[in-house]
């Protein structure tokens, strides 16, 4: 069926899997495909989707301090007594 | 750099009033033409503009309200004041705000607005004391390396689409690194930020600041924010380091400068790849919002619904084409040639058949005569070998009858010995039944002495209360009947 050149979605970055989605919507468009290839990309498809919609909503910016001590965030009410 | 004292217009030739004294004298053996007053301030400032010099002084005064074509304001020391003004365009590319109390370089000419019969200094450049220095420095460094194609607009990269992980070097205090860092967090919360919070200003900078390109690169960042927030000319003098600027030349991935300072740039934002005008700016472009990604996600999810879908109906409509077909849904129409062929043959057979049948007849009717001419023929010479056979035959069977008559005869005499021997048992059975039967007989006891005694009903009597006296009897016997009388 093929399954097995497909890379597991969790070990791809953000781009390579939104380049293969796009790939993907391509290759169905063309309309060259035999009914069952475009059945196995159209799946294939959906599980990159909804892989990637989920990382959009769990996203959260990470900082790793490397160097320095990051001061914490003033909050606005001490941002507006201290001159900056 | 010097400062060039200004020179006296006038040195030789005396005071203005001299000037007007001597042109009086001049003209006072004839009639004395005196000047108009704006003649003679139109001399004046012919003279005035000749002079072009730099000066420094202190502001003490400044005005620069948005509607003026032009910025005022009053350079001083201890012994006098100049009006200045500079027109807005050329004092906004100066770059510095002027502030009461500064200490400026300006470099122009004398002139006049006869109007108001007013002096003034145009200033055609305006810097701040002492920056000169520093700018003629930057600016070598700057053509420095320049000349090595380092500010080449072709060796700057393009930044990754989607970065992961994204270097940001700065000051961990203050203003920008927050900027930065909110700004990413709401735009593109997708990439993981390596930060190294390294000194922006004063002699350790440049190193600082180069350490922390390397320390962010060497933890995987794809792209770098060299980034800091707004300050003078000097604050900025490490961004113009040529160590720095070298690194960040030579960074292996892409750097991106948001260093606040307009209009000038610093090296760094010469050799950068891309230069923003704030750190906020830096932010902005380092990565497309997520917004965007989530449009971007939709549209792919719409396409890849309406493609799948626009396959799946164009394969059941071809299916559909066909099976609409007549072929599948007239049954005649795939035979229909067939049949009616065979209902034409059926019908030339149907005609061909009576045909047929007669010419058959004929054959028959013919072969039938012809059958009956041999026939008598055939049935003489049959009946001639019939007879023959049956003569034969007859002689056989006399032969065998005569055979057979005399086994039928002994066989007729066994026959007979044997058949009437045959009935022996049963007669004697019958004789033996016979005789029970004629001993169980009630003649029998009839002659052994017994009587039945009728009346003349011919009832039975076996009873004596059956007569009374006087009754008839008929009593049988062996014999005979008695007739009685009982008494």
């Amino acid at each position: 069926m093929g399954q097995e050149s497909y890379t597991a979605i969790d070990e791809m970055t953000f781009a390579q899997a939104l380049a293969e989605l796009e790939g993907i919507v391509r290759a169905l468009e063309s309309n060259t495909l035999e009914l069952e290839d475009s059945l196995e990309r159209y799946e294939r498809g959906v599980a990159l989707l909804r892989a990637l919609q989920g990382r959009l909503t769990d996203a959260q910016s990470k900082v790793d301090s490397l160097l320095g001590q990051l001061e914490p965030e003033k909050d606005d009410e001490t941002a507006d007594t201290t001159l900056s | 750099m010097s400062v060039l004292k200004p020179k006296d217009p006038f040195e030789g030739q005396g005071t203005l009033d001299d000037l007007f004294e001597q042109a009086g004298r001049e003209q006072k053996p004839a009639e004395p033409t005196a000047l108009t007053v704006t003649q003679a301030m139109n001399l004046a400032k012919g003279a005035l503009e000749k002079v072009r010099v730099t000066v420094m002084g202190e502001v003490s005064e400044f005005n620069d309200k948005p509607g003026y074509k032009a910025a005022y304001f009053t350079l001083g020391d201890e012994g006098a004041s100049m009006s200045c003004q500079m027109w807005r365009n050329k004092y906004s590319a100066s770059g510095v705000e002027l502030r009461r109390g500064m200490l400026v370089e300006v470099t122009g000419y004398f002139s006049s607005y006869i109007v108001k019969g007013r002096m003034q200094f145009m200033v055609n450049k305006l810097v701040i004391a002492g920056e000169g220095d520093l700018r003629m420095k930057v600016a070598q460094i700057a053509r420095k390396l320049e000349a090595e194609g380092l500010m080449d607009p072709r060796r700057k990269r393009a930044l990754p689409v989607l970065p992961e992980r994204i270097g940001l070097v700065t000051s961990p205090r203050g203003k920008a690194v927050w900027d930065v860092i909110r700004t990413l967090r709401r735009r593109y919360p997708l990439a993981r930020i390596l930060f190294a919070g390294v000194t922006v200003e004063g002699d350790r900078a440049p190193l600082e600041l180069a350490r922390g390109l390397d320390t962010v690169v060497a933890a995987g960042a794809q792209m770098v924010l060299l980034v800091r927030g707004g300050g003078s000319y000097e604050d900025f003098m490490p961004f113009n380091d040529e160590g720095l600027a070298r690194a960040v030349a030579a960074c292996p991935v892409p750097v991106v400068t948001g260093i606040g300072h307009e209009p000038d740039n610093s090296i760094c934002d010469m050799v950068a790849d891309l230069r923003c005008s704030t750190p906020t700016a830096a932010a902005e472009k380092s990565a497309p919002s997520i917004d965007e990604i989530a449009a971007r996600l939709g549209a792919c999810g719409s396409k890849l619904a309406a493609a799948f879908g626009a396959q799946m109906q164009d394969a059941a409509h071809r299916v559909e084409v066909c099976r609409a077909r007549p072929v599948f849904n007239d049954s005649h129409a795939l035979l229909g040639t067939c049949e009616q062929g065979i209902d034409v043959l059926g019908d030339r057979l149907s005609a061909a058949l009576p045909g047929m049948m007669d010419v058959r007849a004929q054959r028959t009717a013919a072969a039938d005569q012809r059958l009956r001419a041999i026939g008598p023929r055939l049935a003489q010479g049959q009946l001639q070998r019939t007879a023959a056979v049956e003569d034969r035959l007859r002689r056989a069977a006399e032969l065998v009858g005569a055979r057979q008559e005399s086994q039928a005869e002994a066989a007729c005499t066994r026959l007979v010995r044997e058949g009437g021997a045959l009935l022996d048992r049963p007669q004697a059975q019958v004789a033996r039944y016979a005789q029970a039967l004629e001993s169980l007989s009630p003649l029998a006891v009839l002659s052994r002495g017994y009587a039945v005694a009728r009346d003349d009903a011919g009832r039975l009597v076996n009873r004596v209360s059956d007569v009374s006296s006087g009754d008839a009897l008929h009593v049988q016997v062996s014999d005979g009947t008695i007739d009685a009388r009982v008494i």
